[in-house]
């Protein structure tokens, strides 16, 4: 059935309220993604509201794509059609937080930075910290399982959400989990949402585990001689009784971003815990840095800000690539290989766990795409992945952003996309093998 | 539902006539689990060595439409590795191998029927350990593990055992060998190793699985304090908490149970004691020692009668002896017991301890208690003759009402048994038709003909599916065609 944008507007306003949608071409131009225009943006101030939106969208046929901050649209192939962009940033509130049980609820469209705010106080953080999070959306979080530094410590958002209330395709609003840090009543729904992109329900409410914060955190700067060097450091760090909370390798691009002192490598290494631990790690991090021929930089409170700043500013073009953490020399070379004689483009990579970040400044689509494709051919040994992050239209559109997903899991994905969204009204064309 | 001599035949070619059990005695050694009240041979037994004859049997059974069950070491607590409506049981005790090692790399990749203590054995020399630890440990799979997502007392630090499964094969309900997630901890797509794990094999039968080591940390500090009573023990678990401190384990026993240990092993609990608290911590020995301090601090000031701190291994194993041995002293007290796995919020611990006395004075019941206190995992035995059907009756009656006791406090009816035919029909509790509707499409992705651990897990649909239609959001007035 195709509707007139008019009375799709009237539809909305009934569903939302007068002030709850609009199509003003400034507010659309805004939402725009990829260039794709929505005809309307609705703006719910409830889940309810939320899901009658998504409900309308699946009897008219029309596509929803389900927004949070906006800080992370470029990930994903562009839409292959935008009716109604669903903006959930009215959904900011923090619903329930039970310091004792260390569980919070929130709706989907509250910041990381308002809900850290709101738990200082009671000295308690939820650790996730992909680059820019204060600014996003928790809701964005978790569709884009999205992760940072403090990742080798407490996981992803894929260990710390409890429960999650989501809108299915048809409007129904389904709830999966639990309210308690342990269960395993019924199937494992919020794990199969963490990372969906929208595509098989809109995230409306998550109950999320949280964690002490530490009593005090310190950080040092490990400037290393190659990146051989970091690599043999990394291996020791992983291969011992230390518990940093983040170990971030940053490649000579990388420091100079963050206006730090040169180097051919760095490792960048957090402890947080109790006074006498941490001064007691760091010894032993001087020590494996001594021996590895380190300079050792102290850093203070604020690098992690700046870190975080700069990731998240840096780079037109930002690649994600899933490794070995064995192999992060060798993708660390590939990377140069492929990427030198193209555009400027420094590394950053959560070493103990093989994830790099690659932000590249300037190049060819064209043959930024042919980079990325033989970097995918170098990775595939491994079973490693290289998805793009962020990047101009033009080059998402040359080259699949998420690279090749085996077929016998694809065709379970694609499987589950059918069973939950057939008429394809969530986000369509935008996930792995355009589902 | 007998097979017919072809089939027969079609499996004996697959797995070999060795590796074939369709003797009466034979089957009957597969009708249950440790649960059992819950009954169902299956009319044969298949024991593969390779995914290959995994996926074979499947496609015959799918072609044939007989139920399959997947099994492990049968440790289970909750009826799962029963055949309710007879079909193919497919063990996994022959798939034992440890496929890899990768400690540069944190990983391993196992066989399922590899039991979970080996592979901690395996890489424990070099400093690493696999962290899931169910008190079955030395017994049950970590096949068995993953298709429960089972805990263990360490899990309130660790996570449970989805927290660690990088990676899985599976052969699907729709017989098809697939690869889900791998070594490499980012990759695109679903995470359909995260919806897998814990679906207790209505989905398909896992052949490999991908599991990341922990290091074995720098230090251990175990203290236990006793207690005049159980509130009293949980509220020190609270201050513990909002002390900042996450233990390795949180364990707590009460009365009951003490006194059955004491006269069993002789671990020395206090006597006189209501309760008994376990705390374990570890990690860098600094913040291992300055927290056990605080955390015997705040025992005593909680009013704890007594607290010891283990000054080595030798003491921390006595602390430990008694714990271990609950299950088993638990034989002392009676000779039945229904076991509860709810959960609920640590805070609403105290509550559920008072509610838990009167549950047990109204039937007339022991109810006992060893339970993982610091994720609020409850384990209440409740003890009967079970020569008395009147008995049996109150003890069911009784974990009924436990059991929307603990739903009514904003908990979770498993924590780490998980569901099989003992929970399943209580799913409603926590879920709305909506919500459960949406894990019957879920499993019908993998399996489509629901031929995988039929009855388990999920409750059983008065419409099987069709016709099936939650509600939809209620519009206002003046619905737009």
């Amino acid at each position: 059935m195709s509707v007139t944008t008019r009375a799709l507007g009237d539809a909305l306003r009934i569903r939302l309220g007068p002030d709850g949608a609009t199509d003003d071409p400034a507010a659309r131009a805004a939402a725009a993604v990829d260039g794709c225009q929505p005809s309307w943006v609705a703006r719910p101030r409830s889940l309810e509201e939320a899901a009658r939106v998504v409900a309308l969208a699946r009897d008219e046929g029309l596509a929803v794509l389900p927004r949070g901050s906006g800080s992370a649209l470029g990930l994903g192939a562009p839409p292959a059609r935008a009716d109604i962009v669903l903006d959930l940033s009215r959904l900011e509130a923090i619903l329930e937080h039970s310091p004792d049980d260390l569980v919070v609820t929130v709706q989907a469209g509250v910041t990381a930075g308002t809900l850290a705010a709101a738990l200082a106080p009671r000295r308690q953080t939820l650790p996730l910290d992909p680059p820019g999070w204060s600014r996003r959306t928790l809701g964005g979080i978790a569709a884009t399982a999205a992760s940072g530094p403090l990742r080798p410590r407490y996981g992803t958002m894929r260990d710390l959400l409890l429960g999650v209330r989501f809108i299915q395709a048809d409007g129904v609003t389904t709830w999966g989990g639990a309210k308690v840090v342990k269960s395993v009543t019924g199937y494992d729904v919020p794990k199969l949402l963490v990372g969906s992109l929208g595509t098989l329900g809109v995230i409306g409410e998550l109950t999320l585990r949280l964690h002490p914060l530490p009593e005090i955190e310190a950080t040092c700067l490990l400037l290393l001689s190659s990146p051989e060097a970091a690599q043999e450091l990394v291996g020791r760090i992983v291969d011992s009784t230390l518990q940093p909370n983040r170990v971030e390798w940053l490649d000579a691009g990388a420091l100079v971003a963050c206006g730090l002192p040169t180097a051919p490598a760095a490792l960048a290494i957090s402890v947080g815990s109790v006074e006498p631990a941490v001064r007691a790690q760091h010894a032993i991090i001087a020590g494996f840095a001594a021996s590895a021929g380190a300079r050792v930089e102290t850093a203070g409170p604020a690098f992690w800000r700046v870190y975080d700043h700069t990731l998240a500013q840096t780079g037109g073009t930002v690649l994600r690539i899933g490794t070995l953490t064995s192999r992060l020399t060798a993708t660390l070379a590939a990377i140069r290989s492929a990427l030198e004689p193209l555009a400027s483009f420094a590394v950053t990579a959560c070493a103990p766990l093989g994830v790099l970040r690659v932000a590249i400044d300037g190049g060819e689509p064209g043959r930024l795409g042919q980079a990325i494709e033989r970097l995918r051919a170098f990775v595939a040994d491994d079973e490693g992945s290289v998805t793009i992050e962020r990047a101009p239209l033009a080059l998402r559109t040359s080259v699949d952003p998420w690279g090749r997903v085996p077929d016998g899991a694809l065709a379970l994905m694609r499987t589950l996309k059918q069973e939950f969204d057939p008429g394809r009204s969530l986000n369509p064309g935008r996930f792995v093998g355009g589902i | 539902m007998p097979l017919t001599s072809t089939f027969l035949d079609e499996l004996s070619a697959i797995v070999g006539a060795d590796a074939l059990v369709l003797t009466t005695e034979g089957r009957m050694t597969y009708e249950c689990d440790m649960h059992t009240f819950y009954k169902g041979a299956p009319d044969a037994v298949v024991l593969p060595t390779r995914a290959a004859e995994v996926q074979a049997v499947v496609k015959l059974c799918r072609r044939a439409r007989v139920p399959i069950v997947p099994r492990g070491s049968g440790t289970g607590l909750i009826g799962g590795a029963m055949a309710p409506q007879g079909g193919v049981m497919v063990s996994m005790t022959r798939m034992t191998a440890v496929l890899e090692v990768d400690l540069p790399n944190r990983c391993a990749t196992v066989q399922p029927g590899l039991i979970n203590l080996w592979l901690t054995q395996t890489v424990a020399q070099q400093g690493w350990f696999f962290a899931p630890d169910p008190s079955s440990q030395m017994v049950s799979s970590i096949g068995g593990n993953v298709s429960t997502n089972a805990g263990g007392p360490h899990c309130l630090k660790y996570g449970i055992t989805t927290n660690h499964v990088l990676g899985l094969e599976m052969v699907t309900g729709a017989g098809d060998l697939v690869r889900l997630g791998g070594k490499v901890a980012e990759r695109p797509g679903y995470d359909l190793t995260g919806a897998a794990v814990g679906s207790e094999g209505t989905f398909g039968l896992v052949t490999a699985i991908t599991v990341r080591l922990t290091h074995t940390p720098e230090a251990v500090k175990t203290a236990l304090a006793a207690f005049r009573t159980m509130v009293d023990a949980s509220e020190a678990v609270s201050a513990i908490i909002a002390a900042g401190m996450i233990p390795a384990a949180l364990e707590m026993l009460d009365e009951a149970i003490i006194k059955a240990i004491n006269a069993g092993t002789g671990a020395g609990y206090p006597e006189g004691a209501g309760a008994v608290l376990l705390i374990e911590l570890d990690g860098p020995r600094a913040e291992v020692e300055t927290q056990a301090e605080r955390a015997a601090a705040i025992c005593r000031e909680r009013g704890a009668i007594s607290v010891s701190v283990a000054r080595d291994d030798a003491e921390r194993a006595l602390l430990w002896k008694g714990r271990k041995e609950a299950a088993g002293a638990v034989g002392r007290l009676t000779a039945a017991y229904l076991l509860q796995d709810a959960v609920v919020p640590r805070s609403k611990l105290p509550q559920i301890m008072r509610e838990l006395v009167d549950i047990g004075e109204r039937h007339r019941l022991l109810i006992a208690n060893v339970f993982h206190a610091g994720d609020g995992n409850l384990h209440p035995l409740i003890c009967y003759d079970d020569r008395s059907a009147d008995e049996l009756a109150r003890a069911k009656r009784a974990n009924e009402e436990l059991l929307q006791a603990c739903i009514a406090l904003g908990g979770s009816v498993t924590g780490e048994h998980g569901n099989g035919v003992d929970k399943c029909q209580s799913l409603p509790l926590q879920f709305a038709e909506a919500d459960l509707n949406f894990m019957y499409r879920l499993r019908g992705a993998f399996d489509p003909d629901r031929l995988m651990n039929p009855g388990k897990l999920l409750p059983t649909h008065p419409a099987c599916g069709e016709g099936f239609r939650p509600a939809r959001p209620v519009l206002p007035a003046g619905t737009w065609v």
